[in-house]
């Protein structure tokens, strides 16, 4: 696993994207899918190994890895959807808007989009 | 006629409305993503309803909402088929509930579906599908006097004006010079409830006065090409096939459509030069126009590269902090200058002063993160050659929950003062070592030992880390908490064994732990 910059080749010299910037970018288009209510920052496994890069509740890029595969953008997303939605249907979108922004906005080939629902809330 | 009966037949219209325009649908979906399947999802959703009333026995209202409710679900497919569910499960509810069916329990029933659909995302996009079902179920609201076959009737009406708005609320839309694909395929359920209801037959499938979609809806398909080309070649005996083998070559989302005197041309393609030779070959050219895609599309990226650090912001962020993982911290919450200090390396006015010069915005928020460098950061603030506000944070943990209420579109007068908002229901704490023997709020301190300070005060002092460190942590969480960030310092003993406890004593609690790297704090911590 890497988790350098990514970067995109071009005529006058190299572009490199940090993963911090494409998981601002995932996680405004997180925000926007339908279904999503959150983001989370549990992580399976016992407390210690919870020592991420996750960020403070609250902001876009929670609940979100990125990773470098081979040059391609692999994304992990950690979400919460509402109570009583198709979770198939819900992960198969997000996973449709994640990379489809992600590959426009950035010109970055995107490799996989994980989407784990780690909770289902009802929402006021 | 039971409910069932009534059910089924409005079901069966609605999908046999949905079914008559889906095509039509499929083309204008250019949102979220353009890959023109929301007719066929929403058709493929409400199939899976009228199949189950088609099996369906039940003479219990309530059990016949629930069945519905469980269909919709079932068989939602796509972005557009599990709003649909929703908007089916809040209406379902209302009715499955209803003494009796009148066009009071109909309108009610489209606000539960509106409702129930706005519940489900954090944050609603208008001019789509949710705006659409929102607006009847206002529409609704204002009619009390109609029966049902009148409401809908009048939903529909309204429905078109909801949908015709759309381009004027979501740009990707109106960029393209399409409606919403979702919010006219709700409409056109709607529109076959309201025939059934009326017991009158469908209206032809495409309403006129939709303008049909064009050439420009196209235009957001994923395209690795630049330029969108279009001319118009005239010529005798033109054939169109040649013409395609060759600018197929070109590029993609080739359209080419006429007949053999007249060829109309659509390709994206990053050598628009080498299409219109291709079109000179086989005749004369006219009504040639080249647009940039890049630039069309740009609106909507800007509001999307507003979150990244730097990227056209109107306000930055100078940031003062010790450790290497809180700098880093700091730089992925979108930090533009960060200086190295803290407790004993306060940073000069003069260090601050370039940092602020370094931001690469108009104006700037300035976050000391600690009691020691407020003055010199409001000294600074004073003397800079640009606007900067100060957020009086004094501490690290402190400044990351003022940073996360910072966005750059915004100006430093407004992010300031969201930023201090976001600090007034946080409680901070630090672990630290005495540097002398003292009593303080009655805790005896001795020099050399751990001493625990919850915003600024003493609460307790020993010589071992554990204890002093989870007696500050559970004082942090004795008001409820979601959320409680520690930062591990640079010579801090393992918080293994403190994290596991803390998980199993407040299950709900979100850890965030770094390794903030800080020297003098072992730990440093926040709650909110």
């Amino acid at each position: 696993m890497d988790e350098s910059g990514l970067t995109i080749p071009s005529d006058l010299g190299r572009i490199t994207v940090s993963p911090g910037a494409i998981a601002q970018i995932v996680g405004r288009v997180a925000a926007e899918c339908y279904g999503v209510v959150g983001m989370s920052l549990r992580t399976p496994g016992p407390a210690r190994d919870r020592v991420t890069r996750l960020l403070p509740k609250g902001k876009p890029s929670r609940g979100i890895v990125v990773r470098n595969v081979d040059g391609a953008v692999a994304l992990d997303l950690y979400v919460v959807v509402a109570y009583g939605l198709n979770l198939t249907e819900v992960a198969a979108t997000v996973r449709s808007q994640v990379a489809y922004e992600v590959e426009r906005l950035t010109g970055l080939e995107v490799a996989s989009v994980d989407v784990h629902i780690q909770d289902v809330k009802r929402t006021a | 006629m039971s409910d069932l009966e009534t059910v089924r037949g409005l079901a069966h219209a609605a999908l046999d409305s949905l079914e008559l325009s889906r095509e039509r649908i499929d083309d204008l979906n250019v949102y979220p993503v353009p890959d023109g399947d929301t007719g066929t999802n929403l058709t493929l959703t409400m199939r899976g309803v009228v199949e189950a009333l088609d099996a369906s026995t039940t003479t219990e209202r309530p059990t016949l909402a629930r069945e519905v409710t469980r269909a919709a679900l079932m068989s939602a497919r796509g972005n557009s088929g599990v709003i649909l569910s929703q908007i089916v499960r809040g209406a379902a509810d209302v009715l499955g509930a209803a003494e009796a069916v009148d066009a009071q329990s109909v309108a009610r029933a489209f606000r539960g579906g509106s409702d129930e659909a706005y519940r489900a995302v954090r944050t609603p996009v208008e001019g789509t599908m949710l705006t659409v079902v929102r607006e009847l179920a206002e529409a609704g609201e204002t009619t009390p006097h109609l029966d049902p076959p009148g409401l809908l009737a009048f939903l529909v009406e309204r429905g078109e004006e909801a949908v015709e708005r759309t381009p004027e609320q979501l740009d990707v839309l109106r960029d393209a010079g399409v409606v919403d694909a979702g919010g006219a395929g709700l409409l056109e359920l709607v529109r076959g409830l309201a025939a059934a209801a009326a017991g009158e037959p469908l209206a032809e499938p495409f309403a006129r006065r939709y303008k049909p979609v064009d050439h420009e809806a196209v235009h957001h398909e994923l395209s690795r090409y630049r330029y969108c080309t279009t001319f118009v070649v005239e010529g005798e005996g033109l054939d169109q096939d040649v013409l395609e083998d060759g600018l197929e070559r070109l590029g993609d989302s080739l359209l080419v459509v006429g007949d053999p005197t007249a060829l109309k041309i659509h390709v994206h393609t990053d050598d628009p030069g080498a299409a219109l030779t291709l079109g000179t070959t086989a005749g004369t050219i006219e009504g040639v126009e080249i647009a940039d895609m890049h630039r069309q599309t740009e609106q909507r990226e800007e509001r999307l590269l507003a979150a990244l650090p730097g990227g056209a912001a109107r306000s930055g962020v100078v940031a003062v902090v010790a450790g290497d993982g809180n700098r880093r911290l700091f730089e992925d919450l979108g930090a533009g200058e960060v200086v190295e200090g803290g407790q004993t390396m306060n940073p000069s006015t003069a260090d601050l002063l370039s940092a602020i010069e370094a931001v690469a915005a108009d104006e700037v928020v300035l976050l000391p993160n600690n009691s020691n460098v407020v003055m010199a950061a409001e000294q600074a603030a004073r003397v800079a050659g640009r606007q900067v506000e100060v957020v009086r944070t004094e501490s690290i943990p402190a400044g990351l929950a003022a940073l996360v209420a910072f966005h750059g579109e915004r100006s430093a007068r407004e992010n300031a003062a969201a930023m201090r908002e976001a600090l007034a229901n946080l409680a901070t704490g630090e672990v630290t070592i005495a540097s002398r023997d003292a009593s303080t709020h009655g805790v005896a301190v001795r020099e050399g030992e751990y001493l625990a300070l919850l915003d600024g005060t003493v609460v307790s002092s020993g010589a071992a880390f554990d204890e002093v460190a989870r007696d500050l942590l559970e004082r942090l969480l004795a008001e409820p908490r979601d959320v409680l960030t520690i930062l591990r310092g640079h010579d801090a003993p393992p918080l293994n064994g403190l994290l596991d406890e803390l998980t199993a004593r407040h299950p709900e609690l979100e850890l965030d732990v770094h390794e903030g790297g800080q020297p003098h704090y072992h730990l440093l911590a926040s709650a909110e």
